[in-house]
C-alpha cells in the first residue's frame, strides 16, 4: 500500500469512528510535559516507576493548604499500600488548571514529616516549660467544652476567642462562632492585607481586586505577584499568558524581586512613595484627557462629592471634571520624582503605557506598599483610581471586585450573628479598621479591655508572625490574661509552645473544606478532602470519622467543631447543638458527608446536572474532581438592570440610590457583602439610577464607585476621603540622616510564612534570610561585605543578621524576608528539627534577649533525608524587634521599620535578638495618639459604620457606643 | 495527506487507548507501550525541533522561539510546545485542510520539519522497538511525498544557514567542546544515552550514571584518545547515513575534527608518559 492509500485508509477509519459517535483523536494535544493522566483513568492509573516497575494508583483530588491560593492537587494514592506517594496538580481545577508552585507537591513532606504532631497533647508544668503528655481527644474536648459552656452560661460569651492565621476555607468556622453566639472571631488580616483591602473597600464596597490578567494589555503590579502572594500561581500563569500575547508588565517594588525581573518597567521607588507615583500617572490621564469620561460620569459618585465638598459650585459633571483636574494638578511627574526617586521621564513613559491599556488594565496590590506604610491603604485607593479613570473595571482585561468572581455556596444552616461586641477585636479607637485589631491583643488585654478564658489559635503563630512577639509571650504565659490556650495546628510553632492543649489538625490532604477565590472572571468552588478517606471509599470502605484514615490521631476541623459544639451543648439546652444536628437523622450529629452533600446538592448551580451526567451524586462528583466551575465570564454586574420583581414600592434617594421593599432573594451564593443602610422608611438599597435606568450598581452607600468616601469624611478623616498621597512613617523626612527603611514583608517564593518549615524540599531550597544591602550603603557603613554580621536597630531593640550586598535593592533601603528565623526554646521537646534553631530566652523585667544556641543539624528519623541535612543556618527572627504600628484608619500594622544598620559589635552573635517591651509599649501609645476614636468622631453614636464588612456582624443595636467604656 | 500526517503526529504523543484505532489503520506492528514510549521519547530522542536545531542542543530557546514566531506570523497562538513534532504535524495538517497558501506549507515543511527530521527519524529507525520504527518509516515517506508536492525553497532553511559549527577544543576549552558534542546542529550527529553506553562497552571504560554530559566527561577522563576516535567513527557513520546535505556535511566535518583531536590527545598522552 503506498503512502497516499494509507492516508485514505486513516481518513476512512476516522469517518467510521465519528459515525459511531466516538472520538478518533483523543482531544487536545497532550504533547507538553505537563500532561495529566486522563480523568477517566483516575480510579486506576498505572505509572512506570523510576525502577522500571509498574505501580497502580488511585488519583484523588484535594486542595493545597499552604498559601491561600487554594490550588488543586491530585494525590497519587498507592492502591496497594493506601499511602500517598506524590502530589501533582489537578487539571480539573479551574483556578490553578493543573499547575502548582513548589509548595503544592511539598505537601507530601508535611504528611511524612517525622516531627509532626500526631496526638493531642496537654501541658505538664508551667506554660512554656516544654513538657507535654498525651491525652485522649475525649479528655481534651470535654475539658475545653466545659469551659466554653460555663462562659456561655455565665453570660461571658466574649471570653471565647478563635484566632485564625490561614483560614483556607469560606466561613465554616465563622458559622460555628455565630452558632455559639460569641463575637470571638479574630483574624490575622491586620498584619496582612487589610491596608490593601481598606483601599478597595472604600472604592467599591468590596475589599479585594480580581484582575483579569489573562485578557489585559497592561498589567500593573504593586507586588511580587509572579512569585508569591494571593493568588500568585493562578494569577501568575495568566500574567504569563497575557505576556505571550504581548501585554506589558509594570512592577512597582523597591526590591528586585523575581517578579520585577520579568517586568517591562520595573519601578523601585523610595518606600512609601508609591501613591505619589500612581497619582502622578492618574494626573497625566486626566490632564491629557485619556480617561473614560462616560465611565466616570456614569459610575463615580461625583454628584455626592460635589454636594458634600463643593455645595456652592455648579453641580454638573463638567464642573466635577474641572475640580478633578485641579485636585490632582499638584501630582506632576516632577513631584513624584522628588518623592519616589523614580525619574519623571520613566514615570511619563509608564503613564503612557497605562493610558494605552484603555479598559484592558489589570492592577493589583495586596500587601506590599499597602502593608508597609502609614496610610498604605491609599496606595490601593490610588491604584484603583487608574482603573476607575480608564473604565477598566469589571470588563474583560480589567480589574473586577472579588465578590463577583467568588462563589460561597449557602450551607444547610446559617446561624444569626452574635448579639455581642468584642472590644478586644474591635476597639473604639479604630472605628474604620478593616479587620480585627488582632495584633494589639496583648496591649488590649494588659489594659483590661476584655478577658479571654478560652483562646484558640488555629494555624496561627502570633509569637513569631506578629510584631512585638515578646509582648505576646508575656501575655500568653500569663494565665490571668489568657485562661486556656488551645493550639490547633498540624505542626509545632512558637505559639503552640505556650499552649495548654496542642491539638493536631490535618494538612491539605487530611481535611474537609470548601473555598472559592477570585482568580479570573469566573466563579468556582473547590473542595478539600482527606484523600485517603476518598480513596478508601472508592474501594468500597465506609469511613465515618476522618481520624480513621489520618496518621496517628490527627483530626480535621469540621468534625472537631461539630463534636465540640455537641459537647458544649449536649442536651440542646443552650440552643446551639441544633445548628450541627443531622437533618436526615434528628438527634444525631451532622456528618461532613451530609453537610457537604447538602451544599453540593442545593447551593451550587449546575453541579447536580454535571454530576448526574456522569452518574455521580454531587458530593461524589466533588470527591472525584475536587472543583466545579459555576460561571465563566461574569462580566459587569453593576451594569445589569434590577429586575422589576425586585422593585416593589421602590424609591429613589440621594444621587440616584434606589431602595425597595422587596425582600432580598435567597441567593445560593452567600459571598460576604457589605450592607449599605436602608432609606429612612426602611427600604433596602437595591440599585442605582443611571441615565434613567435602574442598574445593580455597587454595594456602597451611594451605589456607585466611591471616588469620594463620605464614610471617611464623616468618621473623622475628611482630608483623606478622596485618593491622596499620605506620607509614610518612613518618609525620608522622618528617617533623618542616620536611619534607613527596612522592608520586612517580602516572601521567599518557595516558603509560606511559618507553615512550611515542615517541608524538607522547601527548606533545602530556602532556609535563611540575609539582609539585602546596597553596595553604596555597604561602603558607607564601613566596607561591609556579604556574610558580615550587622546589627539592625529598631525602635525597641535590635537583631544581628548576615549582610547580603546586592544591587537588587534601592540605596538607602534594606530588606529582610520575614519567612525565616524559626526557633524553639532550649528544653522544648517538640519542634521542627529541620528548620528551627534552638535558642535561649532570657528576661529581666521588660528586657528580653534571645540567643541562638544551635542551628539545625542532621538527625536520624523515620525519613533518611533528615540525616542528610547539610544546612545549619535557618535565618533570624526579625519580627520580634518590631513594635506595633497600627494605621489609625485601616487598622493595618504598618510593617516598614526605620532602622539603624551598623557592623555588629564584638560579642554580638548571629541571631541575637534584644528587645525592651516597655519601649514597645511606648511606641504603641504614640501610635494610639494618631487615632480618631469613634467616641469623638462617630456621626451617629455607633462604634463603626454599619455598612462596612465585618466577618461576624452583630445586629445594628449592638453597634451603639456604650455610655462609658465597658 | 493531512489525515495521515496528523495521525502520525498524534502517535508520537504519550500512548493512549485511543491510539489503537489509528495504529490499526496504519498497520503498525505490536502496540504502543508506556515504558517503550518513555524510553524512546523521554530518555533518548526528544521529538522537539529545538533539540536538533538549537545552538545548545537543548529544549526551547531561540530555536523554539523561531517556531513560535512562525505560528504567530500565521496569526495563530503558539501552543505550549510549538516545536514538538506532534504540534508541527498537526499544524501542517491543518494548513493543508484549510487550503492555506502553498508557500506557508512549504515554509513550515522545510524550515521547521525537514530541517531536523532527517537525523531524528534516522535514529528512531535505529533505536526504536518495531512499533515506533515502523512509525518513523511511514513519517519519513509521508514527508518525502509532501516535499515533492510543495516543491523546494529557494534558500536553505534559516536554522541551517544560521547554524553555529563545532568549534575546536583548544578554542573553547574542554567543557565547551563537551557540550558542543551533544549539540546535533553543530556535530551533524545525535548522541543519545544508549550510544554512550555502547561507547563505554566498546572501549572497556567505566560508565557513570548521570546526564549525558557527565557520562561523556567520565569517558573522556578515562581515555580521551580512544573516546574521541570512537566519536569520530560515530560521526563518519552518521555522515554515511544522512540523506540531507547539511547534516551529511556537518557530520563529516565533525568526524575530521574529532579524528584530529584524537590524534592530538594521543600525542599528549605519549608526551606525558615519556616524562
Amino acid at each position: 500500500m503506498n503512502i497516499r492509500q494509507l492516508n485514505e485508509r486513516v481518513a476512512a477509519a476516522k469517518r467510521e469512528t465519528l459515525a459511531r459517535g466516538e472520538t478518533f483523536y483523543p482531544g487536545p494535544s497532550r504533547v507538553h510535559l505537563a500532561s495529566f493522566p486522563p480523568k477517566e483513568r483516575w480510579d486506576e492509573w498505572v505509572a512506570v516507576e523510576p525502577d522500571g516497575g509498574e505501580r497502580s494508583y488511585a488519583l484523588v483530588p484535594t486542595t493545597c493548604f499552604n498559601c491561600e491560593s487554594a490550588c488543586g492537587l491530585l494525590a497519587y494514592v498507592d492502591r496497594e499500600t493506601l499511602q500517598v506517594r506524590k502530589f501533582e496538580g489537578n487539571p480539573e481545577h479551574p483556578g490553578s488548571r493543573g499547575r502548582n508552585c513548589a509548595k503544592g507537591p511539598a505537601t507530601l513532606n508535611q504528611v511524612t514529616d517525622p516531627d509532626r504532631i500526631l496526638y493531642p497533647l496537654r501541658r505538664v508544668g508551667g506554660r512554656g516549660e516544654g513538657r507535654w503528655e498525651r491525652v485522649s481527644w475525649d479528655e481534651a474536648l470535654d475539658d475545653i467544652a466545659g469551659r466554653i459552656r460555663r462562659a456561655l452560661e455565665e453570660k461571658r460569651p466574649n471570653d471565647v476567642m478563635y484566632h485564625v492565621g490561614r483560614p483556607g476555607e469560606d466561613g465554616f468556622t465563622e458559622r460555628v462562632l455565630a452558632a455559639w453566639g460569641v463575637d470571638g472571631h479574630n483574624s490575622h488580616t491586620n498584619i496582612c492585607s487589610s491596608g490593601g483591602r481598606a483601599g478597595y473597600h472604600w472604592w467599591m464596597g468590596l475589599d479585594r481586586p480580581s484582575p483579569d490578567h489573562a485578557n489585559a494589555d497592561v498589567i500593573l503590579l504593586v507586588s511580587a505577584h509572579l512569585e508569591s502572594g494571593h493568588y500568585f500561581n493562578p494569577h501568575a500563569q495568566r500574567i504569563v499568558e497575557a505576556r505571550e500575547r504581548g501585554a506589558k508588565l509594570i512592577v512597582v517594588d523597591t526590591r528586585l524581586s523575581n517578579t520585577a525581573t520579568h517586568a517591562d518597567h520595573w519601578l523601585a521607588p523610595v518606600p512609601g512613595s508609591e501613591a505619589a507615583m500612581l497619582l502622578a500617572i492618574a494626573s497625566h490621564l486626566i490632564r491629557t484627557g485619556r480617561h473614560d469620561r462616560e465611565f466616570v460620569r456614569r459610575w463615580w459618585n461625583w454628584q455626592e462629592y460635589l454636594a458634600c465638598e463643593h455645595p456652592d459650585r455648579p453641580q454638573t459633571f463638567e464642573e466635577f471634571e474641572r475640580l478633578l483636574g485641579e485636585l490632582y494638578s499638584e501630582y506632576t511627574f516632577e513631584y513624584a520624582e522628588r518623592e519616589s526617586g523614580v525619574s519623571a521621564e520613566v514615570l511619563r513613559e509608564v503613564a503612557e503605557t497605562v493610558a494605552g491599556a484603555r479598559t484592558r488594565l489589570a492592577t493589583h496590590v495586596w500587601r506590599s506598599a499597602s502593608a508597609g506604610n502609614l496610610g498604605g491603604w491609599q496606595v490601593a485607593r490610588a491604584l484603583f483610581l487608574l482603573n476607575a479613570l480608564l473604565g477598566a473595571v469589571a470588563v474583560e482585561g480589567g480589574t473586577y471586585p472579588n465578590a463577583w468572581n467568588k462563589f460561597v455556596p449557602r450551607p444547610p444552616v446559617l446561624p444569626g450573628h452574635p448579639e455581642q461586641w468584642n472590644e478586644l477585636t474591635w476597639p473604639e479607637e479604630y472605628p474604620l479598621a478593616m479587620n480585627e485589631m488582632s495584633f494589639l491583643l496583648p496591649q488590649l488585654l494588659k489594659d483590661g479591655r476584655g478577658t479571654i478564658d478560652v483562646y484558640f489559635t488555629r494555624v496561627y503563630n502570633p509569637v513569631w508572625t506578629n510584631p512585638d512577639g515578646f509582648s505576646w509571650i508575656e501575655t500568653l504565659t500569663d494565665s490571668s490574661l489568657v485562661g486556656l490556650h488551645v493550639a490547633l495546628t498540624p505542626t509545632w510553632n512558637e505559639t503552640a509552645y505556650l499552649a495548654d492543649y496542642v491539638l493536631p489538625m490535618g494538612l491539605g490532604s487530611e481535611r474537609h473544606d470548601i473555598h472559592s477565590y477570585e482568580q479570573y472572571d469566573g466563579q468556582w468552588v473547590g473542595f478539600r478532602q482527606p484523600v485517603l478517606r476518598a480513596a478508601r471509599e472508592r474501594l468500597g470502605e465506609i469511613v465515618s470519622d476522618t481520624r480513621e484514615v489520618n496518621p496517628g490521631e490527627v483530626w480535621e476541623e469540621n468534625e472537631f467543631w461539630i463534636d465540640l459544639t455537641w459537647r458544649i451543648d449536649p442536651d440542646g439546652a443552650l440552643g446551639i447543638r441544633g445548628f450541627f444536628e443531622s437533618r436526615e437523622r434528628p438527634g444525631e450529629k451532622m456528618t461532613v458527608d451530609e453537610y457537604y452533600g447538602w451544599i453540593f446538592e442545593h447551593s451550587v448551580p449546575g453541579l447536580p446536572e454535571a454530576a448526574a451526567a456522569e452518574g455521580l451524586t454531587p458530593l461524589g462528583y466533588m470527591r472525584r474532581y475536587g472543583a466545579f466551575e459555576v460561571a465563566k465570564g461574569v462580566g459587569p454586574l453593576h451594569e445589569r438592570p434590577v429586575p422589576e420583581a425586585e422593585l416593589e414600592d421602590a424609591a429613589v434617594g440621594e444621587h440616584g440610590r434606589v431602595y425597595t421593599r422587596a425582600p432580598k432573594p435567597d441567593a445560593p451564593n452567600v459571598v460576604p457583602l457589605p450592607t449599605p443602610e436602608p432609606d429612612e422608611e426602611g427600604r433596602r438599597p437595591v440599585g442605582v439610577e443611571v441615565d434613567g435606568e435602574i442598574l445593580r450598581g455597587w454595594p456602597t452607600p451611594s451605589g456607585r464607585l466611591e471616588f469620594y468616601s463620605r464614610t471617611l469624611a464623616e468618621w473623622g478623616w475628611p482630608e483623606a476621603a478622596v485618593p491622596v498621597y499620605l506620607r509614610s512613617h518612613v518618609h525620608p523626612d522622618e528617617l533623618g540622616a542616620d536611619r534607613m527603611t527596612l522592608i520586612s514583608t517580602f516572601r521567599l517564593p518557595v516558603q509560606i510564612h511559618t507553615r512550611s518549615a515542615n517541608a524538607k524540599w522547601l527548606d533545602e531550597i530556602a532556609h535563611t534570610n540575609p539582609l539585602w544591602l546596597h553596595p553604596q550603603d555597604a561602603e558607607r557603613l564601613g566596607g561591609i561585605r556579604t556574610g558580615d554580621l550587622v546589627r539592625v536597630e529598631t525602635e525597641i531593640g535590635y537583631f544581628v543578621v548576615k549582610a547580603w550586598v546586592t544591587e537588587g535593592i534601592r540605596p538607602g533601603v534594606v530588606a529582610c524576608s520575614h519567612h525565616m528565623g524559626r526557633w524553639k526554646p532550649e528544653g522544648q521537646t517538640g519542634g521542627q528539627r529541620q528548620a528551627m534553631a534552638t535558642v535561649s530566652l532570657e528576661r529581666e523585667g521588660s528586657e528580653w534577649l534571645l540567643r541562638r544556641k544551635a542551628g539545625v543539624a542532621p538527625f536520624e528519623s523515620s525519613d533518611p533525608d533528615t540525616g542528610r541535612i547539610w544546612w545549619s543556618d535557618v535565618g533570624v527572627h526579625q519580627n520580634l524587634t518590631f513594635p506595633v504600628h497600627p494605621d489609625p484608619v485601616s487598622g493595618m500594622h504598618c510593617w516598614h521599620q526605620a532602622v539603624r544598620v551598623r557592623r555588629a559589635e564584638p560579642g554580638d552573635a548571629y541571631g541575637d535578638i534584644s528587645v525592651d517591651t516597655a519601649a514597645s509599649r511606648e511606641v504603641y501609645e504614640r501610635w494610639l495618639e494618631r487615632t480618631r476614636s469613634a467616641r469623638d468622631t462617630s456621626p451617629d453614636g455607633t462604634r463603626r459604620p454599619y455598612w462596612l464588612l465585618r466577618p461576624l456582624k452583630p445586629p445594628k443595636d449592638v453597634y451603639r457606643l456604650p455610655a462609658v467604656r465597658e | 495527506m493531512s489525515e495521515l500526517l496528523r495521525t502520525l503526529g498524534v502517535l508520537c504523543e504519550p500512548p493512549l487507548p485511543h491510539h489503537r484505532a489509528m495504529a490499526d489503520a496504519l498497520a503498525l506492528p505490536g502496540e504502543a507501550r508506556d515504558d517503550e514510549y518513555a524510553e524512546l521519547f523521554l530518555f533518548q530522542l526528544y521529538p522537539y525541533g529545538s533539540v536538533y536545531l538549537g545552538p545548545e542542543g537543548k529544549l526551547g530557546g531561540e530555536a523554539r522561539d523561531r517556531v513560535a514566531g512562525f505560528w504567530r506570523a500565521l496569526g495563530l497562538t503558539p501552543p505550549a510546545e510549538p516545536d514538538h513534532l506532534a504540534s508541527l504535524l498537526g499544524l501542517y495538517a491543518e494548513l493543508a485542510e484549510r487550503e492555506a497558501p502553498q508557500e506557508w506549507r512549504r515554509a513550515l515543511l522545510h524550515e521547521h520539519l525537514l530541517s531536523w527530521t532527517d537525523p531524528f527519524l534516522d535514529r528512531v529507525g535505529e533505536l526504536a522497538p518495531p512499533y515506533h520504527r515502523a512509525w518513523a518509516g511511514l513519517l519519513r515517506e509521508a514527508l518525502d511525498v509532501e516535499a515533492a508536492a510543495v516543491g523546494p525553497l529557494p534558500l536553505a532553511p534559516l536554522a541551517h544557514r544560521d547554524a553555529p559549527s563545532l568549534e575546536r577544543p583548544e578554542e573553547i576549552g574542554g567543557v565547551g567542546f563537551l557540550e558542543q558534542l551533544l549539540t546535533p546542529v553543530r556535530t551533524g550527529f545525535v548522541l543519545v544515552r544508549s550510544d554512550l553506553v555502547a561507547a563505554g562497552r566498546d572501549l572497556g571504560l567505566g560508565l557513570r550514571v548521570a546526564e549525558r554530559r557527565y557520562v561523556l566527561e567520565a569517558l573522556l577522563a578515562q581515555d580521551a584518545p580512544a573516546t574521541l576516535r570512537w566519536l569520530a567513527r560515530f560521526a563518519e557513520r552518521a555522515a554515511e547515513r544522512h540523506r540531507s546535505e547539511f547534516w551529511r556535511e556537518r557530520a563529516a566535518a565533525a568526524a575530521a575534527l574529532l579524528a584530529e583531536a584524537a590524534g592530538e590527545a594521543a600525542q599528549q598522552e605519549e608526551v606525558a608518559h615519556a616524562r
